[in-house]
């Protein structure tokens, strides 16, 4: 894709002329990394210096070629050529990936030990802007020249070829102006707080100290933290062996989820599990039943509209905290606070109304109302066994809970697990548990509502990871938040006069691959390069 | 017991899983079998293998209401699906069954994978990736993996038909399993696939950029994937411009294809493995 001339090697003695052009091709491609890596000895890495040494050994290699006398140009215009510049720039990317980049010397000798330095001293701690990087650059700038200078004039045959390289220049140059050109830092807003009008200058993501001004002012309105809906689930965890920290222990980890639904699951230890019943909002509930003997006294009230069983010594309040109403086998006594006292007694069968200017007594009758109605005297059981239900106050998922069947090698046990309260039920004894719980919280969104303003020009809009804003030549994007102030922002402005050059070229490097692979064979004459078509079937 | 568990929670991914084995084991026979029935068979195996596949990236789509390609096992079973596709798509192209195996082999072994990273949970999409770029992206990348890794397939049977005599012949078979007659170009096929693979990884190279350009402001911040995609861009350029030169067609090249697919492996499931995996925004977790 990249290069192309008819390949010298087919020209004159070809295994002579393709043994030059490949000593040609390691003298450029080594000489190039050589040269680099002694002068940066004096010249120190950067975005300036890797866009100046590129452009300016591009053009001296390039006017060379046109120059001196030989097959410098042919080679340079090579498939050969470009293939090992290509594997020569894939080593220097792959270096870039080993070697920890833009750190502190300091860490290079703590973490490389007698390597540190060399790796420092041969700058691959900032490998993409040194120069040996810059020197095969160079040569690919050159390369792409040089082929096309051989190619040239243009015709419908070759357009591909020249619209691909004339991205990957393009492409090149947005590059390096972007380097050299492009500001980003970092505002800090929150909300009601000061106008931002400079932003905190950062390379490679660090700040360098320096500011730069904006051309206007901005300031946060208001900033959402938006979290995905809580979901629960019913985890299996597993023990296994982790390393952390260099030490190797056992940890229980999540295996695998289910949602909580009463089908019924398989574990991957082969046990089973379902749930029985779910509680969106769990609550208990008393049940009372009478009893022929045993049991203990109880009874039925209405209090406001709520009905419950009280059993002895048992009181409920209302909601306002006004009146408490109390029922004791024996006389029971008013609680301290409550303004209203209504004492029910079982056995006396009476019914004392206390307030502070004193107390009333009638007897107790069910079905009776009393204070207007607010509340009904239900039954009275002398002996009733009382039991927990499990129910729902409501269908809203506030307090889940629900009822677990596990089944473990035919043994069958059911538990009461809530989730606002997760425990582990062991399935297999230390080796794996079933947690009803609450997921994870997740951010699904965080967005700044900004107002953006540069004289008479105002804008009002809403900034959030991958919807930046772009105002007076600057864009504005959302990259952090602080969970704990939600007045807080962390936005990143960036002044980018190469992007959309970069862009452009990335476009025009598709355009032309696509048409030199499958239109220009067939302008050519030859058609797609394709195996003949089959006979029939046998 | 963890096989006890699929089956029974996952009885969809159960049965891609063991109709894309069925179809390398039929892929295998057809490969010796003079018999049509057999490479017909493995084709069907092939076909119904992916239409699962499809119901089980759908599936996750529904129930994770997002597009299924956040974490290494969704991604895995994703890239089952394009190289089955894709495979089935050359089948027809190219009319020969040769290769049914190496692709099967691949698919089989992505699914069989996904097994060892079953995703504990389904995670919820983070704010980086709800971007309309993220489909295309992967969309992209991952048709661009499938052609690349089938024209690895192409490039091993080259590699084999030069050294075992009844591979040859299997390339020049005109009656029995393959549907072909004609001496098929292994060379030249593996030459059109990774063109085709090509320029996808461009159009994902390129569609990567914009993504992080409007999601963090920057469209090239050498993190290690980055890097390591350009290096994949780089080799199959190198291939693709060494192919060009004399003495870079047949064999070596088909090592070239297969060191070029190497390093989209490492790309794709290596990263963790790098001193620099810390400082990447791009590291499956799963």
């Amino acid at each position: 894709m990249v290069s192309s001339t008819p390949t010298t090697a087919t020209q004159g003695n070809p295994a002579s002329a393709g043994e030059r052009e490949a000593r040609l091709t390691a003298l450029l491609v080594v000489g190039a990394m050589v040269v680099g890596a002694l002068a940066q000895v004096a010249i120190p890495p950067g975005p300036l210096t890797l866009v100046a040494a590129t452009g300016i050994a591009s053009l001296v290699v390039l006017g060379l070629s046109f120059v001196v006398p030989g097959r410098l140009r042919t080679t340079l215009a090579g498939f050969r050529f470009t293939s090992t510049l290509l594997i020569a720039l894939a080593v220097f990317a792959i270096i870039g990936t080993l070697v920890l980049q833009g750190k502190p010397e300091q860490l290079y000798r703590e973490r490389y030990g007698a390597f540190g330095p060399l790796i420092v001293a041969l700058r691959f701690d900032d490998i993409f802007h040194g120069l040996p990087f810059a020197g095969l650059t160079a040569l690919f700038g050159a390369a792409i020249l040089a082929s096309a200078s051989l190619r040239w004039p243009i015709s419908a045959r070759r357009i591909g070829f020249f619209i691909a390289h004339v991205g990957l220049l393009v492409s090149g140059a947005g590059a390096a102006a972007s380097s050299v050109l492009s500001v980003r830092g970092r505002i800090d807003l929150f909300t009601g707080g000061d106008v931002a009008t400079q932003v905190r200058v950062t390379k490679g993501g660090a700040p360098t100290g320096a500011v730069a001004q904006l051309p206007f002012e901005i300031k946060l309105d208001q900033f959402d933290l938006v979290n995905y809906e809580t979901e629960y689930r019913v985890g299996y965890y597993a023990k296994e062996r982790v390393k952390r920290g260099g030490e190797v222990f056992e940890d229980y980890r999540l295996k695998t989820s289910f949602d909580p639904d009463l089908a019924k699951h398989r574990l991957p230890g082969g046990d089973q599990f379902r749930l029985k019943a779910i509680y969106p909002d769990f609550v208990t509930t008393p049940s009372v039943a009478p009893a022929a003997s045993g049991g203990q006294p109880a009874m039925q009230v209405t209090l406001g509209g709520a009905t419950r069983w009280l059993t002895d010594g048992q009181q409920v309040a209302s909601p306002d905290g006004q009146l408490v109403v109390v029922f004791g086998w024996a006389r029971p006594t008013a609680p301290a606070g409550a303004p209203t006292a209504v004492l029910i007694s079982g056995q006396a069968r009476t019914v004392v109304v206390q307030r502070a200017d004193g107390a009333a007594e009638q007897p107790l009758a069910e079905g009776a109302a009393l204070l207007g109605g607010y509340l009904r005297l239900g039954q009275l059981l002398p002996s009733a066994v009382v039991s927990s239900q499990y129910g729902t106050r409501s269908t809203e998922w506030k307090n889940p809970g629900a009822v677990l069947e596990l089944n473990v090698d035919g043994r069958i046990q059911e538990q009461l697990v809530l989730a606002n309260q997760p425990r582990g039920v062991f399935v297999q004894a230390d080796r794996s548990a079933l947690v009803f719980e609450k997921r994870d919280k997740e951010v699904k969104a965080f967005r700044s509502h900004v107002t953006a303003r540069q004289g008479e020009s105002v804008a009002r809009a809403v900034i959030a990871v991958n919807e930046p804003l772009s105002f007076a030549g600057w864009t504005l994007y959302q990259v952090n938040y602080n969970p704990d102030d939600p007045t807080y922002s962390g936005l990143e402005a960036v002044r980018d006069p190469g992007v959309a050059w970069v862009f452009l070229g990335f476009g025009l490097i598709c355009l032309g691959v696509a048409y030199m692979f499958y239109v220009e064979p067939r302008l050519r004459g030859g058609g797609i390069e394709r195996p003949a078509a089959p006979p029939a079937q046998p | 017991m963890f096989l006890d568990y699929i089956l029974f929670e996952h009885p969809f991914f159960a049965a891609t899983t063991l109709l894309y084995a069925a179809a390398t084991a039929a892929y295998a026979a057809a490969w010796r079998s003079t018999r049509a029935l057999v490479g017909q068979v493995a084709t069907g195996l092939m076909v119904a293998a992916v239409v699962l596949n499809v119901t089980l990236v759908v599936g996750r789509w529904i129930e994770a209401g997002r597009e299924p390609f956040k974490s290494l096992f969704e991604s895995l079973v994703f890239l089952a699906l394009c190289l089955g596709v894709l495979y089935v798509v050359m089948e027809r192209l190219y009319r020969t069954r040769i290769f049914g195996l190496p692709a099967a082999v691949m698919a089989f072994g992505c699914i069989g994978y996904a097994l060892f990273k079953w995703d504990a949970d389904i995670v919820k999409l983070p704010p980086a990736l709800q971007s309309a770029w993220f489909m295309p992206h992967v969309l992209v990348y991952f048709i661009g993996y499938a052609a690349l890794a089938f024209a690895t397939g192409v490039a091993v049977v080259q590699l084999l038909a030069s050294r075992l005599p009844w591979v040859l012949r299997l390339t020049r078979l005109r009656a029995g399993t393959m549907l072909t007659g004609e001496p098929l170009d292994l060379d030249q096929i593996t030459y059109d696939v990774v063109r085709f693979g090509f320029i996808l990884l461009t159009i994902g190279l390129l569609i990567g950029s914009v993504w992080a350009k409007s999601a963090w402001g920057d469209f090239w911040v050498w993190d290690p994937k980055e890097n390591w995609s350009l290096v994949t861009w780089l080799v199959y350029g190198a291939y693709l411009h060494l192919r060009k030169v004399r003495g870079w067609r047949g064999d070596r090249a088909a090592w070239l294809a297969i060191i070029g697919f190497a390093v989209i492996m490492f790309t794709y499931l290596g990263m963790g493995l790098l001193p620099t995996a810390e400082e990447s925004a791009h590291v499956y977790t799963g």
